[in-house]
C-alpha cells in the first residue's frame, strides 16, 4: 500500500514537474515571440530604445549582403529605417534551456530613395536568458528563397 | 566587451585554419533543392589559425566549440553521418541561400551527394560563449566550377552551439554571400 502510494505520489509528482516545465516553456517562447514583434515594431516607427533593450550588448547581426553588424550599427539603422510595413509570416521558437533559436520569414514593404520597395526574407535568431531577462544574441537575415 | 569584430580591427591576423572549416556550408545548391553543387574538396592550408577567442575566462569552451567545428569539418569531408547526428541538434535551423533545411535533410544530402572538388578557406573565426551558449562568427573563400568556369565568392556565417549535457550541440547556423 505504502509502494502505491509512493508510486501514485511520484507519477503526481513528475506530472506537475512536467506542467510546470511546458508552461513555463509555453511562457518563454511567448515573450520571445513578443520581442521580435517589439523589434519589428521598433524598425517601423524608428525607436531605437525599445530595440537597445532586447539586444545583447555584444549583439552581432549578418545581413543579406553579408555585411557584420553591431548593436551600435543596428540603433544607428533604426533611426534611418526605410521600412513602413514588416509583416511576420511564419515564426518557430525552439527551446535549448536558456537558449531559443528562433527561425521565420517576414515580409517588409518600404520606400528606399523614393522608391517603394517590398521584399521577402528568412531570418533566425539566437537569444538568451541572462539576468533575468532573455536578449538577443545574434541574428542571421538572408532573402528568401523558395 | 563582445566579439572582435574583423570590421575595423587591425589587430586581427587570422590566417585559414589547418583542416578546419566552420560551417557545413558545402551544402550549398546553385540550382534546385535536388541539385547539389560541388561538394568541396577542402583546402588543407599549411599553417595555423590563430583564433581570437574572447570567452571571458571560458577559454576550455571556446576550445571545445571550435573542436566541434573541426569534427563538423571533418565528419563532412569524410560523409560520416554518424558524427554529424552526433554533433547536430535534432532541432538544428540551417539556413542556405535564403532556405531553411532541417537535420534530416542535410544528413539526407551528405548521404546522396557525390563528390565535386572545391576548395573553401577560412578567413576568420571568432568565438564568443555566454556560459552554455557559444557564437561563432567568421568567413571563409570558396571556389568552385560552375558550368565549367572557375567562381570565387566569400560568405560570412554564423554558428550558435549549445552544452547540452558536456557536449556542445549546433542548434543553428547560416551563412551569406559578402558583397564585392
Amino acid at each position: 500500500m505504502r509502494t502505491l502510494m509512493l508510486v501514485t505520489l511520484l507519477t503526481c509528482t513528475g506530472t506537475s514537474a512536467g506542467y510546470a516545465q511546458r508552461n513555463s516553456e509555453s511562457g518563454a517562447e511567448s515573450k520571445i515571440v513578443a520581442m521580435e514583434h517589439v523589434w519589428a515594431q521598433a524598425y517601423m516607427i524608428k525607436d531605437p530604445k525599445a530595440l537597445a533593450r532586447i539586444l545583447d550588448d555584444a549583439f552581432v547581426c549578418v545581413g543579406s549582403d553579408g555585411k557584420l553588424l553591431t548593436k551600435p550599427d543596428i540603433l544607428a539603422d533604426v533611426k534611418t529605417s526605410t521600412a513602413l510595413q514588416i509583416m511576420t509570416e511564419s515564426m518557430v521558437v525552439h527551446l535549448h534551456g536558456d537558449t531559443a533559436i528562433v527561425a521565420g520569414t517576414f515580409r517588409t514593404k518600404g520606400v528606399e530613395r523614393g522608391k517603394p520597395y517590398a521584399r521577402r526574407e528568412r531570418f533566425v535568431d539566437t537569444w538568451r536568458y541572462k539576468d533575468g531577462q532573455w536578449v538577443s544574441l545574434t541574428s542571421m537575415v538572408t532573402l528568401a528563397g523558395n | 566587451m563582445g566579439l572582435a569584430y574583423e570590421h575595423g580591427n587591425p589587430r586581427r591576423q587570422l590566417r585559414p585554419r589547418a583542416g578546419i572549416l566552420p560551417t557545413g556550408h558545402f551544402l550549398r545548391q546553385e540550382q534546385g533543392p535536388m541539385r547539389t553543387t560541388n561538394w568541396l574538396l577542402i583546402l588543407v592550408c599549411a599553417g595555423s589559425l590563430r583564433v581570437r577567442a574572447q570567452e571571458f575566462g571560458e577559454g576550455s569552451s571556446a576550445t571545445a566549440v571550435l573542436a566541434q567545428e573541426h569534427a563538423w569539418f571533418d565528419a563532412q569531408a569524410r560523409s560520416d553521418n554518424r558524427v554529424l547526428d552526433r554533433i547536430f541538434d535534432n532541432a538544428l535551423v540551417y539556413i542556405e541561400d535564403g532556405r531553411l533545411v532541417t537535420k534530416g535533410e542535410y544528413l539526407s544530402r551528405v548521404r546522396l551527394a557525390g563528390s565535386h572538388p572545391g576548395q573553401i578557406t577560412v578567413e576568420t573565426t571568432t568565438v564568443h560563449v555566454f556560459a552554455g551558449t557559444a557564437i561563432v562568427v567568421g568567413t571563409y573563400r570558396e571556389i568552385g566550377v560552375k558550368d565549367g568556369k572557375t567562381f570565387l565568392r566569400r560568405w560570412r556565417f554564423i554558428d550558435t552551439w549549445v552544452n547540452k549535457q558536456g557536449s556542445w550541440i549546433l542548434v543553428a547556423a547560416g551563412a551569406a554571400p559578402l558583397s564585392k
